[in-house]
């Protein structure tokens, strides 16, 4: 699994991280973790993955290889750290260790370690004695403060009439220019499916209305009659028109016998 | 009181930081071994019980912090509180950031032996701990260190004045008596 993602990492992504451990383009995050020099326990994949999210938004662009790319590496170092948590590799080095060995680096550990928990309980004594000294203190001047309060330059009377506006009810939101959806899936079909009835083939753009929205609804039917088999769909460039064009009844019944080969 | 004392004590009263002797000596256009006589002399002026406040070095330089007898009027007056308490696993990440400083968060798990990203996190936001820039190691991770802020809830000149680690290392019995626990351990697990 670690070729293949060393294999995909040739084609970069182009992503900048600041994570706690990590300053720098994901690249050489994923080089660094493969070469085992950053310990994937330490990198936080959502954080990442949050940050690329962040930038394709901020972008605007999207870019179908670059991303699948990234998918594919996000999936591969998920999927070392979830074998590193279940301890499978962890298991097996601590298998070659031999048990005076083991209990020898335990004890070092343990040694090195006991010297800070010691030192912390020193902390602690000197935290008891210190924590709740008062230092002196001098208060930010005023004329650094960004807003100066305003102290007694309004009369106590003009507060009912500040407050009688805010008791007031607002008036209703008026909503009249918003429209109810002008088409249906059934209606869409039924127009695209007479089309079909009368052309035999026509193109996406040909057929589809103006409005965003009634655009989807159209290319949602679209869809339907794929997946009914009554048409056949085609796009040769991304973005480009779509073609859509009638299976005959005979061949319908072709492809309803050998689902397999559709 | 000489002069030199009462100009360093109105420099102290009107500074809300501990302040370096040496910038005491540059506002006062005197030698910093001057400095340090007339602080002593204002140290002895507010010991003894006399005053309210007392002069003390903490966090390289000289500050006034109250008496302790003072401190719960002082409280009550300005709503100040004490600082919450430190867990356990707090003050021992503290302890290994204050010795080992500069370090990342994994040199403290390797030495705590648990992950330490929220303690660390804790600290930082008690502002105990503080970002230091990022250290040499591949992916340039975060160090971390203590600052101000830790010398004066810990009365401390500078971390320096810490004892040295080495003073907190088990006795050699207890290191045996722990050997000897591992390897009856390892022995059992060859059985």
């Amino acid at each position: 699994m670690r070729a293949e993602a060393g294999a995909v990492a040739a084609s970069p992504v182009a992503l900048d991280l600041d994570l706690d451990v990590f300053d720098g383009p994901f690249d050489l995050l994923v080089t660094l973790i493969l070469k085992d020099e950053i310990d994937i326990w330490e990198v936080r994949v959502s954080r990442i993955i949050a940050e690329y999210v962040v930038q394709l938004a901020d972008s605007g662009e999207f870019d179908l290889d670059a991303t699948s790319q990234f998918v594919v590496l996000v999936a591969a170092l998920l999927e070392m750290k979830s074998r590193l948590l279940l301890e499978e590799d962890v298991d097996e080095e601590l298998e070659e260790l031999h048990p005076d060995e083991a209990a020898q680096r335990l004890l070092e550990r343990l040694v090195r370690y006991s010297q800070f928990k010691n030192a912390s309980a020193a902390l602690r004594a000197r935290w008891e004695a210190h924590s709740g000294r008062l230092y002196r203190n001098v208060a930010v001047p005023p004329a650094l403060l960004r807003r100066p309060a305003l102290v007694g330059s309004l009369p106590a009377e003009a507060l009912p009439g500040a407050l009688a506006p805010l008791l007031r009810e607002p008036p209703k939101p008026d909503t009249s220019h918003l429209a109810d959806l002008a088409v249906s899936l059934v209606k869409e079909l039924r127009r695209l499916r007479l089309i079909l009835g009368a052309e035999g083939s026509f193109t996406f753009a040909g057929v589809a209305p103006e409005d965003r929205l009634e655009r989807a609804v159209t290319f949602f039917a679209l869809l339907e009659l794929h997946s009914s088999g009554e048409a056949l769909l085609r796009q040769t460039r991304h973005f480009g028109d779509i073609v859509v064009t009638r299976v005959a009844a005979r061949a319908r019944a072709e492809l309803a016998a050998a689902p397999a080969a559709g | 009181m000489n002069a030199l004392a009462r100009r360093l004590e109105a420099l102290l009263f009107i500074s809300s930081r501990p302040v370096p002797p040496e910038d005491l000596a540059v506002a006062c256009q005197c030698l910093e071994l001057e400095v340090a006589d007339a602080l002593q002399e204002l140290r002895d002026e507010y010991a003894g019980g006399r005053h309210g406040f007392a002069l003390v070095e903490v966090a390289g330089g000289a500050t006034f912090a109250v008496t302790d007898e003072c401190a719960d009027d002082v409280r009550r007056l300005t709503g100040a509180e004490r600082p919450d308490d430190l867990t356990p696993a707090l003050l021992e990440t503290l302890a290994v950031v204050a010795y080992l400083q500069p370090v990342t968060r994994a040199d403290v798990a390797e030495v705590r032996g648990v992950s330490s990203e929220w303690a660390l996190a804790s600290l930082e936001e008690r502002g105990l701990v503080e970002q230091q820039g990022r250290g040499d190691a591949p992916g340039a991770p975060i160090l971390y260190a203590t600052g101000e802020r830790f010398l004066k809830l810990f009365g401390l000149r500078a971390t320096g004045e810490l004892p040295p680690l080495e003073e907190f290392s088990l006795a050699a019995s207890e290191v045996e008596e722990i050997r000897s626990r591992l390897l009856a351990n390892a022995e059992r697990r060859r059985a």
